[in-house]
């Protein structure tokens, strides 16, 4: 991008300045091309994500249901729906768990991802299998893992109760994992990281790759050991795609639908619940359109925060860098 | 850029002029197609769970194209538990079915919305008269009765013979009889009442002699907060309490109950003629040890259970009234509709189809009829009453005093509150 400009005047400087008319018609053409080639893409990016947005926006200021969802004729209710949101116990409850719950999943992700990476960076014999093997649960469609899981959480007839309890641990005959928040939040963080680890370890691996032998064989002879070495050459090399990595796992599990949705339906009153079950259920199954857009607007902007601060953080590294 | 011009214009007096072609032909086409049936329907029906009831309906579809050259009926199978949502989906969309399989508690919902079509020559005594009711808003009927049926008690025999009980005849009798199959039958659990299931806790309200909601002018009222509804909900908590229901139970649903029956964890279950029929299909060799009886009575002396069902209903933005209409009276002959009746488990919603049944006849289905004849109430036809289903707005409180997280009292007095909240809405 630097580059162009400077370009554009070195070519400037040499040639005999052309009449106003030239340039202003040159600039005209320079630029019609590009907004063409982008033009698809923005009508589709505008068909598919703006008008949604606008209208998921418009609709949580609005009292619509089903019947004014069909024939029109809601009302303007300003920031009423909102009100609602912090207000009502449930829906203030999926908004942390939401936080809460998608931050662990983000540590939990990256963690794993990241022990995956270095083991599998180590060349050892095998090493390409277990590298097809680990994306495996990535290549799984949400909804199955998340019936898997839940058969594999069951309480009489489920693996993990058996293992448990052949590991002596008998206290897990017949337990029920679902039946309580926490332990409901433990089988649906173990999906979501099984799941979403193979793409953050296939990244950082990628990452570990390149950073170049010979450092690390410098630093080894400058006398630093395993841990200052990952941590004073490998950690600061690869930061940036780490930080790529966090936001991209944020979205992902602070949107977390799937695996709530099937695996925490069951849990009492509903308190497993993440902001996008908890919208989709105010929407679809109770008609409350707008709390419901209410809801997913609040959960958006959460997104945006965290998003645009992650943004900031990795600009300070490109100028640090 | 002239001739251009001319294109577009001749285009365009091409496209007027095809357009009032149309508008002129339409009351034609309408006037025309009264004697013989065409076009194609799409119809959803709900998911029997079953290979073989599903061959039932599809063969419907067959026979119902082949009286009627010139026809299409394309069937669809949607499960239960998404079918309120897709539902909604369609309807907001604009893509509904032309026919559908609608359960009773949700055709009054859709009707207020202006979803479903009014079905008119609904006679007096031609179908069963609760479901009719169930299909009625502000006097218009919105859905004809395809079937109903009532939960009963059913119960393995042998578990019950060696814990030396009765089949419990009343609640106390269950209670005692839950006490005696828990010590005498190792990793059974007595009773499968689950935190999910409306239809299995709703109905101990009015058994207790309580009501769930009163009809005062154009809306509705809860009477969930009374002594009544507070004892129906302590009791059937009890055994959850006392460990004679599955841990894992506060989380399931009615099939996942029926499951834990079929593979022996659970002694008595509240089950309709439908869940005895699956259950039957699933592992045959449980037929000769499995019994029937009527729903425990509670506290009023009554047994009272839930006449659920279904109706069949068309959509107002259907494309097709008329062959929709036609195909469901086709599938509302009293010998069509034993076909799938007697297979499913549920008695027909005619009066000519009940007769033409021979359930009362049967020993094991006997209770599943008298149940629905004798001790069973509908829940109030609000068209709010689906969304509070939808909602599960009754499951969240149970499982809490399942759990002993809540009093009874306090839980139906919340309830109370968030169901005149709906009401009103």
């Amino acid at each position: 991008m630097s580059m162009a400009p400077a370009a554009v005047q070195a070519g400037r400087r040499t040639a005999p300045r052309p009449p106003a008319m030239m340039i202003a018609r040159r600039a005209v053409n320079r630029l019609t091309l590009p907004v063409l080639l982008l033009l698809p893409a923005l009508i589709i990016i505008a068909g598919l994500v703006g008008y949604p947005l606008v209208r998921t926006v418009y609709l949580s200021f609005t009292d619509t249901g089903l019947g004014e969802l069909i024939y029109g004729g809601s009302t303007w209710v300003g920031l009423e729906n909102f009100r609602e949101v912090f207000a009502d116990e449930h829906l203030r409850a999926s908004l942390v768990n939401t936080v809460v719950f998608g931050t662990a999943c983000v540590v939990g992700t990256m963690v794993l991802g990241f022990a995956v990476a270095l083991l599998l960076n180590q060349r050892l014999k095998g090493n390409l299998f277990f590298g097809v093997a680990v994306l495996l649960p990535w290549a799984v469609p949400a909804l199955a893992a998340s019936a898997i899981w839940k058969w594999l959480f069951d309480a009489r007839y489920g693996f993990v109760n058996w293992a448990l309890v052949n590991l002596g641990f008998e206290g897990f005959a017949d337990y029920a994992w679902f039946a309580g928040r926490w332990s409901a939040f433990v089988a649906i963080f173990i999906t979501v990281v099984w799941q979403s680890f193979p793409f953050v370890a296939l990244a950082l691996l990628a990452g570990l790759q390149t950073i170049p032998k010979e450092m690390l064989q410098a630093a080894a002879v400058d006398g630093a050991g395993a841990w200052q070495r990952f941590r004073l050459v490998t950690l600061p090399l690869l930061r940036p795609i780490v930080a790529v990595l966090v936001i991209f796992s944020t979205i992902w599990d602070f949107k977390i639908f799937d695996q709530i949705y099937v695996m925490a339906a069951g849990v009492p009153d509903r308190s497993a619940d993440t902001a996008a079950v908890a919208a989709y259920r105010e929407g679809f199954a109770l008609s409350h359109y707008g709390l419901g857009s209410a809801v997913a607007v609040v959960l958006f902007l959460i997104l945006l925060a965290f998003s645009l601060v992650y943004v900031k953080l990795i600009g300070r590294e490109g100028e640090l860098g | 850029m002239r001739r251009f011009g001319l294109a577009v214009a001749a285009l365009l007096a091409t496209v007027v002029a095809a357009c009032g072609g149309d508008d002129n032909n339409a009351p034609a086409d309408k006037a025309s197609t009264g004697g013989k049936l065409e076009g194609s329907i799409s119809v959803w029906i709900m998911d029997p769970g079953s290979p073989k009831i599903q061959g039932v309906v599809n063969q419907y579809g067959k026979d119902f194209e082949a009286a009627n050259p010139g026809t299409k009926v394309d069937i669809q199978f949607v499960p239960w538990a998404q079918a309120h949502d897709k539902f909604v989906t369609a309807i907001a969309g604009g893509k509904v079915p032309d026919v559908a399989e609608m359960g009773t508690t949700w055709t009054p919902e859709f009707a207020d919305q202006g979803a479903l079509l009014e079905q008119p020559g609904i006679g007096d005594g031609e179908y069963v008269s609760s479901l009719v009711d169930a299909a009625t808003l502000n006097e218009k009927v919105y859905g004809k009765p395809w079937y109903a049926g009532a939960r009963s008690l059913i119960y393995r025999k042998d578990m019950l013979e060696k814990a030396g009980v009765e089949p419990p005849k009343t609640w106390d009798e269950m209670t005692a009889a839950a006490k005696a199959i828990k010590e005498k039958n190792k990793g059974v659990y007595p009773v499968g009442f689950t935190g999910l299931s409306e239809h299995m806790y709703l109905p101990t309200i009015w058994q207790a002699g309580g009501e769930i909601a009163t009809q005062e002018g154009d809306t509705w009222k809860s009477a969930l907060n009374s002594p009544q509804a507070a004892e129906a909900i302590d009791w059937y908590s009890s055994f959850y309490k006392e460990g004679y229901v599955p841990k894992a139970a506060v989380g399931w649903e009615e099939p996942d109950a029926q499951t834990a029956f079929i593979n022996g964890d659970v002694a008595m279950l509240i089950a309709g003629g439908w869940g005895y029929n699956s259950i039957i299909a699933t592992k045959p060799e449980l037929e000769e040890k499995i019994g029937t009886a009527l729903t425990p009575t509670g506290p009023s002396g009554k047994g009272t259970a839930f006449a659920g069902g279904s109706h069949l209903v068309q959509f107002t933005e259907s494309g097709n009234h008329e062959l929709g209409a036609a195909f469901i009276d086709f599938m509302l002959q009293p010998d069509q509709l034993n076909k799938f009746t007697g297979e499913i488990g549920f008695l027909p919603g005619t009066t000519a189809g009940i007769e033409a049944s021979g359930y009362l006849e049967d020993p094991q289905r006997k209770p599943f009829a008298e149940q629905l004849l004798k001790a069973s109430a509908v829940y109030p036809p609000s068209p709010k009453w689906g969304g509070l289903e939808g909602a599960n707005i009754f499951d969240g409180q149970i499982q809490k005093v399942m759990k002993g997280e809540q009093a009874a009292q306090d839980a139906v007095a919340e309830l109370a509150t968030k169901m005149d909240e709906e009401f009103a809405g």
